[in-house]
């Protein structure tokens, strides 16, 4: 016997909503292990400079570690085995806005340097939540630059370790509650 | 008007598809996973899996990681072209039918 046409709009709908807890929780699986990644890069790498603040090599080298470990989780979590060129497209964007912003607003201490980044990367993180309907990456993105505005303004003297602890902390922590959803 | 796909018109089969249709082409997903996305009993689950397995919609993966037995889960090409058809026919239904209000 055909469907009616309530019976096929719920069907739809059901549809709908299975599909979309789906791609939540696959986006959520694919983006677990990054925020784990960044987590411990900021904790070794705010951590570093609050102990030794004159290794301040600590942080290119973070960064090209992070990316070639960014990479390599992209191509070992891709089944076609491939590198989106748009994640490439995307660095490179970064990049350019980051050196466009400090030309512009050049940051006149260390400590606005060391916030921009995590708010800077608490935005993308919200924004990949909204457009994705990741309710967790939003909420892991609002609590980094919290975090981080938190720090700058109410523990500027312990502004780099609170980073380390509380920012790398909370991006591992986010990364882990990402994997269990 | 065709009959509905018999082996997808079924509530559970249909969440099952869904939440795999959602998936990029050749991505896996775990049966714990999937088990908690469509809030179905294991028993119940991988009885569906099985059907869906039997009429060639899906591919199961059962391996070790460690000692702990591991099932994934994937969609195939011949399921992805029967989902879509499936909901071809349900939005034909929608659309040949008028909303229940015009209804005299």
């Amino acid at each position: 016997m055909p469907l009616s046409r309530n019976e096929a709009e719920t069907a739809l709908r059901d549809i709908s909503t299975a599909e979309r807890a789906s791609a939540t929780t696959y986006g959520y699986r694919r983006a677990s292990p990054y925020l784990v990644l960044w987590g411990v890069v900021w904790a070794v790498g705010y951590g570093v400079t609050y102990v030794r603040p004159q290794y301040t090599i600590i942080w290119p080298v973070l960064v090209a570690l992070g990316m070639i470990a960014s990479f390599w989780i992209g191509w070992k979590s891709d089944p076609a085995g491939k590198v989106d060129c748009r994640y490439v497209a995307t660095l490179l964007a970064v990049f350019f806005f980051v050196m466009a912003v400090f030309a512009v607003l050049a940051p006149r201490t260390n400590a606005q340097i060391s916030a921009f980044f995590p708010i800077l990367v608490a935005l993308f993180y919200s924004l990949i939540g909204i457009w994705t309907r990741g309710a967790r990456m939003v909420f892991a993105g609002v609590v980094v630059a919290v975090l981080t505005i938190v720090g700058y303004f109410w523990f500027p003297q312990i502004f780099l370790l609170w980073m380390a602890a509380v920012g790398g902390g909370a991006l591992i922590l986010g990364g882990l509650w990402l994997r269990s959803a | 008007m065709e009959q509905p796909d018999a082996v997808i018109h079924q509530p559970l089969r249909l969440k099952i598809m869904a939440a795999l249709k959602a998936l990029p082409d050749r991505e896996q997903i775990e049966f714990v996973r999937l088990r908690a996305l469509v809030g179905a009993t294991e028993g119940n689950l991988g009885a569906h899996i099985v059907t869906l397995e039997q009429v060639g919609y899906i591919d199961v993966e059962k391996d070790f990681v460690g000692k702990k037995p591991r099932t994934r889960v994937r969609l195939v090409r011949a399921g992805r072209r029967a989902f879509e058809n499936y909901i071809a026919y349900l939005r034909e239904i929608v659309e040949a039918a008028p909303p229940p209000e015009n209804r005299r």
